[in-house]
């Protein structure tokens, strides 16, 4: 028996090393490329798509600042930027009326959240072709602000939906019992009491509503028409040609999303000390 | 009690705006897609008669048999690959790795390169994949091949390299959710009553993480049979798989048969679907 529980012990440490060993691995076969891209990225003028670099400068992202009319991502990104904005707005506004709705247990709530849960399942490529044979049959001329608007919702909003049935879950309504106790209307109550205490899920559900929509592609594809959004100028780039450049806008897209998620950790740690706080109150 | 009265209509018409655009913007173009997939006749008119000629067109053409044939094994060879990977992955972090920093620290290198665009990200394995690229260099530099190979790039090979990078995540999250709900005095009682650590892991361990695993793998098979991207992107103009051949259509101004196309894709997920809720109850994972 002794012996036996030292032979499995030995078994389970060498299968931890190995499963260690796996993971590690993993992670760098997902990092390496991105730190390749970031890398190449600050080759030299002469350097092209693969190693060498012939040399480190800033030569690309300067030709990705003076571009010309032919790879000019400024206003993609600008139209990528205020789509986003507008996706991340709506996308907050409808998540807490639909969280809010679920707690509510209205007839057909099942229906709904799996309704709500469809746009994550559904691939952007049938939901996206499907649009835009709706907008031909009704006679749309698709463009990133109306048709592309309101398709990235349908990916977003899921998603902050999510968010906000995750918060509600951890939320103490003892609070709003309080308030309503008190005299309180509920209308009162969820903008002096839920809302607040709730915020930095909203915030959450912003920056998923954000990141999302600025890098979505499929959807995008069929839906955005003539006036390409950021992910689609890439792809078209990439069409007529591979250059460094596409590497510096790689690296300072990942970087912006990096920012994005430090916000997104930031808020759930602001989360976390307010429902500390809350409870402490309690 | 809350700040919304249960049952209320209130609740009701909150549920409307949010239920409403996805109804338009999902359901309904789905179905449209099955619509405009049965009109006759040549023009795009709501007035076309239906027939199954584009069905029968589409399978009568041996090519676009295969091409079914094709995407089904690759998603299938993919599900293997991220569910195995996936699976080893989340096991360490949640069962094997003891120190709370590192399983955060790991968590975090896992979770940030998904956040970042998947476009970035499969672009980032073409300078990996090409003939001058880092792993032909890396290979020649070990003296394990003198010349480069030119597999990697415009290859099953290199789209497969690329997607086990993108969608492993996606196999190993729910999995680690599962595992972690799993109680850990429940190994122990069943080492004290003495099964060995095989047998508590395939009869109480895993069949606990099987919900996990299913839903894991149903996210893994929806995104590679709908990933046309990164086909297009690593594999060139050489290889397509059957999401391809809708965006081939529509570029076309073939709108009826990218239509057929994408309720063929759309009756592949619903079957696989189906046949993964079969296997677990996925809707326990939210309890």
């Amino acid at each position: 028996m002794g012996a036996l529980s030292i032979g499995w012990k030995t078994r389970s440490r060498v299968t931890g090393w190995l499963l260690g060993a796996l993971t590690i691995g993993f992670l760098l076969y997902q990092w390496l490329p991105v730190f390749t891209l970031a890398l190449l990225s600050f080759s030299g003028p002469t350097g092209g798509t693969t190693f060498p670099m012939n040399g480190v400068s800033l030569h690309w992202y300067r030709e990705l600042w003076d571009a010309s009319i032919m790879s000019d991502f400024k206003p993609p990104l600008l139209r990528s930027v205020m789509l986003a904005a507008a996706c991340s707005l709506t996308t907050c506004i409808l998540a807490v009326m639909a969280a809010q709705a679920m707690r509510g247990r209205f007839r057909g709530h099942n229906a709904f959240f799996y309704l709500l849960l469809l746009g994550i399942m559904a691939p952007g490529l049938l939901v996206g072709f499907g649009f835009a044979l709706l907008a031909r049959i009704l006679e749309i001329e698709p463009a990133w602000n109306t048709t592309g608007f309101i398709v990235h919702v349908t990916w977003t909003l899921p998603f902050g939906f999510m968010t906000m049935l995750a918060i509600f879950n951890r939320f103490d309504s003892r609070l709003e019992e309080a308030a309503l106790t008190l005299g309180a209307t509920r209308i009162i109550t969820f903008r002096r009491i839920t809302l607040p205490i709730v915020l930095p899920g909203v915030l959450g559900a912003a920056l998923f509503g954000f990141s999302l929509s600025y890098d979505e592609f499929p959807r995008s594809m069929f839906t955005t028409g003539a006036d390409m959004t950021l992910p689609l100028a890439v792809m078209a780039q990439l069409d007529r040609q591979l250059t460094p450049e596409l590497y510096a806008i790689g690296t300072a897209t990942t970087l912006t999303s990096l920012l994005a998620i430090l916000g997104c950790v930031a808020g759930l740690a602001l989360l976390r000390r307010t429902q500390r706080l809350t409870t402490k109150g309690t | 009690m809350s700040s919304i009265r249960p049952g209320s209509a209130a609740a009701y018409w909150l549920a409307v705006p949010a239920g409403l655009w996805m109804f338009g913007a999902v359901v309904m173009p789905a179905l449209l897609i099955v619509w405009v997939s049965l009109w006759g006749g040549r023009g795009f008119s709501t007035a076309s008669p239906l027939t199954f000629e584009n069905y029968i067109r589409f399978f009568s053409n041996p090519t676009y048999l295969n091409l079914i044939a094709t995407t089904l094994r690759h998603a299938a060879m993919l599900m293997a690959i991220t569910g195995v990977l996936g699976y080893c992955i989340a096991y360490f972090l949640v069962v094997k790795l003891k120190s709370a920093r590192w399983r955060t620290a790991l968590f975090l290198a896992f979770i940030i390169p998904f956040w970042t665009s998947a476009l970035i990200r499969a672009i980032a394995w073409i300078p990996f994949l090409g003939v001058n690229g880092v792993i032909n260099q890396g290979l020649m530099g070990l003296g394990v091949i003198d010349r480069p190979i030119e597999v990697f790039l415009f290859s099953r090979t290199g789209i497969s390299m690329a997607q086990v990078s993108l969608y492993t995540l996606m196999a190993s999250g729910p999995v680690v959710y599962m595992l972690s709900q799993i109680p850990m005095a429940l190994r122990e009682a069943a080492m004290t009553l003495k099964a060995p650590p095989g047998v508590v892991f395939w009869r109480i361990i895993f069949p606990l993480t099987l919900p996990g695993v299913v839903i894991g793998q149903v996210l893994v098979f929806l995104s590679v049979m709908a990933d046309f991207a990164t086909v297009q992107w690593i594999g060139g103009n050489k290889i397509a798989l059957l999401p391809n051949l809708v965006m081939n259509f529509y570029e076309g101004a073939q709108l009826r048969g990218a239509a057929v196309v994408a309720v063929v894709l759309m009756l592949c997920m619903l079957v696989g679907v189906g046949l993964a809720m079969r296997v677990a109850d996925i809707r326990r994972l939210g309890r």
